[in-house]
């Protein structure tokens, strides 16, 4: 899957790039507009990410641009600027996702994974990970074809863990990430705990491989190896 | 005590008045006397100028005791060892009233048929209180006049030409500086005014512009924050993810990743501040408040579960109003999670919802805080604890924008926050 990254923060921009690296995504970096638009020219992308404050424009003369164009990219703002009528005039102008910086890497991938999927939806919305496969439409997970009963927020918290995996998340990036809007309200985050707790204990359980790790003082870790 | 303006100054009127009039009262009883007794002295020798021209030429000794009978007023009477004119004061006795009578007197020689003889008229005086009476009364109705007519002016005037004044004043007290407000207008037809409402529009101004460049700062230095925000967050979240690192690293970036968290969400809700107060979130819609609770219910029970906190509700179902939701939702939010926060381990939180009044009760700290500093930015408790210090200032806002009343209570040991919508 290949993804274009718009932005021309370089330093932001290195460091999404090296964290989508792997994960089955190719990706690709233009520092300003004209750049983003010859690429786009050229290649066909799953997934572009888009800042909105560009040296040679604002993101959303891109966004025009594409739909002359015709492309049926997918596109993920990523900008410091928050306020409703940006995220309602992106919207309008063909965006498909919005994610305010800053923002935890892991949540990008967790967003651009949705998005492919809801690009690519064949009828199924179904993720797979070797015994584990979920349902995103049906909210259902089965571990060896056996259903497993497990809670919104579990699954939740499982698709995250599986769209970032080999990565190691902190305690933050996931209880912002269940969180949801209500993310900049958390103070604490500690709840998350009884929720990883549950998951692992349910997925052990159910013959599942131990894959959820604990990484000492750092957070947790999907091991796919 | 204060009084209105225009009272202390008619008053002051009224007092000086009041002192002229009792001052010149027995002035002007003596002046009235003086100019009536020279009347009456003019009136005695032009008598007497008459009775030497006309009457004494005609008059015989024979004729003295006729005269005397039938004037009243005009007597000769033997001579007296007098040489001149005199005049004076004196009193007789009216026997019809039973009375002392005060009389002017002149008293002269006159010949009759070459004999010497005091020539005696009189004229009857007012009363010395009579007089009194009179100047009395009529000074009694000049003051109750002048009393009246000061009463009326003044409200007349108050009504008036001080009506400008008051309309100021009434709009200087409603004065809010982060709400619209007209200016005052600089034409009220007196100068003093025009004045005032120049120097206060210029006020106003100076105030409001300073108020839109903090706001604007603090709106501008939170975007700014942002981006740098988003590398420091990135970086950190890149270096994690190396394998290589030993536990005592592994800390360090654990402790960097809870500050970035930290400082994300304190410029978060800084920007939300000044969302807020920059009004961006004016649309308005009917709430259900229950409904809007147990939609957020879940994400607190989670956060409550977490340190082992009850929680109970009694939410009336019929409570509304009209708000912005997301306003609403934050203004909830942050109530709810301070009582988390504030809250012991096994302690409880309860929300009372009646139809215009939420009330969250959390147990904590076993005193009271201190409530002057409660709702301001950046007074917390604990200032190395978990919040941001702007939980309260958001919700004080949120309801002083709504035109809702906060207040804080400690009761029983228990800490209420409650919101009368």
């Amino acid at each position: 899957m290949k993804i274009l990254l718009v932005e021309d923060e370089k330093e932001l921009a290195d460091s999404i790039l090296s964290y989508l690296k792997g994960n089955e995504l190719v990706s690709e970096y233009a520092a300003n507009i004209e750049s983003a638009l010859s690429k786009i020219d050229m290649y066909d992308y799953d997934c572009i990410l888009l800042d909105l404050m560009l040296p040679d424009g604002n993101g959303f003369e891109l966004l025009k641009a594409l739909r002359k164009m015709n492309k049926t990219e997918g596109v993920i703002i990523i900008s410091a600027k928050e306020n409703v009528e940006t995220k309602i005039e992106g919207f309008t102008l063909g965006a498909d996702d919005f994610l305010t910086k800053p923002f935890h890497l892991s949540e990008l991938l967790a967003r651009i994974h949705a998005l492919i999927r809801r690009k690519n939806f064949d009828g199924k919305n179904v993720v797979r990970f070797k015994e584990i496969e979920m349902d995103i439409h049906a909210k259902t997970v089965t571990v060896n074809h056996q259903p497993l009963d497990i809670t919104k927020k579990e699954m939740m918290l499982l698709l995250y863990l599986v769209g970032n995996q080999n990565k190691v998340l902190s305690k933050a990036a996931i209880a912002e990430h269940l969180s949801g809007d209500m993310a900049d309200m958390l103070d604490n985050h500690d709840f998350i705990y009884a929720h990883i707790k549950n998951v692992k204990k349910k997925l052990t359980e159910a013959g599942c491989g131990d894959y959820l790790k604990t990484v000492y003082g750092l957070g947790y870790k999907w091991q796919n190896d | 005590m204060t009084d209105k303006l225009l009272h202390k100054t008619s008053r002051t009127y009224l007092v000086f008045a009041l002192l002229v009039l009792t001052i010149s009262a027995p002035l002007f009883y003596y002046i009235t006397d003086r100019l009536y007794v020279d009347d009456a002295d003019e009136a005695l020798l032009l008598r007497k100028e008459e009775f030497l021209q006309y009457a004494l030429p005609g008059l015989k000794t024979s004729e003295i005791p006729i005269w005397n009978k039938f004037n009243r007023d005009i007597k000769i009477k033997k001579a007296a060892p007098i040489l001149n004119d005199t005049l004076f004061y004196t009193f007789y006795f009216d026997t019809l009233h039973n009375e002392n009578e005060p009389y002017r007197e002149l008293n002269g020689l006159v010949e009759v048929e070459g004999k010497p003889y005091t020539y005696s008229a009189r004229i009857n005086l007012v009363e010395a209180e009579d007089l009194m009476e009179s100047i009395a009364l009529l000074f009694a109705f000049i003051i109750a006049l002048l009393m009246i007519g000061l009463y009326f002016i003044s409200r007349k005037l108050s009504q008036r030409i001080w009506k400008p004044f008051y309309e100021t004043l009434l709009q200087i007290e409603k004065f809010e500086i982060d709400k619209n407000s007209n200016p005052l207008s600089a034409n009220t037809g007196i100068e003093e005014f025009n004045r005032l409402h120049l120097s206060v529009n210029r006020l106003i101004e100076r105030n409001l512009s300073i108020y839109r460049s903090q706001r604007e700062f603090i709106e501008n230095a939170a975007h700014e924050l942002q981006t740098p925000l988003a590398v420091f967050q990135a970086k950190i979240e890149t270096f994690v993810q190396r394998t290589d690192m030993t536990a005592a690293q592994a800390e360090i970036l654990s402790s960097l990743t809870e500050s970035a968290s930290r400082l994300n969400r304190l410029n978060k809700n800084l920007l939300l501040l000044s969302k807020i107060e920059n009004e961006s979130y004016t649309d308005k819609q009917p709430i259900f408040i229950k409904e809007a609770i147990e939609k957020l219910l879940d994400f607190f029970t989670e956060q409550a579960n977490a340190k082992c906190i009850q929680f109970k509700t009694d939410l009336d179902g019929q409570a509304g109003m009209v708000a912005n939701p997301v306003l609403f939702e934050i203004l909830i939010s942050n109530l709810f999670m301070n009582a988390i926060r504030h809250n012991t381990p096994h302690g409880s939180i309860n929300v009372f919802l009646t139809k215009n009044r939420l009330e969250i009760s959390n147990t904590g700290a076993n005193r009271p805080l201190s409530d002057a500093k409660l709702f301001l930015r950046f007074s917390k408790l604990n200032p190395s604890g978990e919040g941001t210090g702007l939980g309260l200032a958001i919700v004080k806002r949120i309801a002083n924008l709504n035109g809702w009343k906060v207040e804080y209570t400690f009761e029983n040991n228990l800490h209420y926050f409650s919101v009368s919508f």
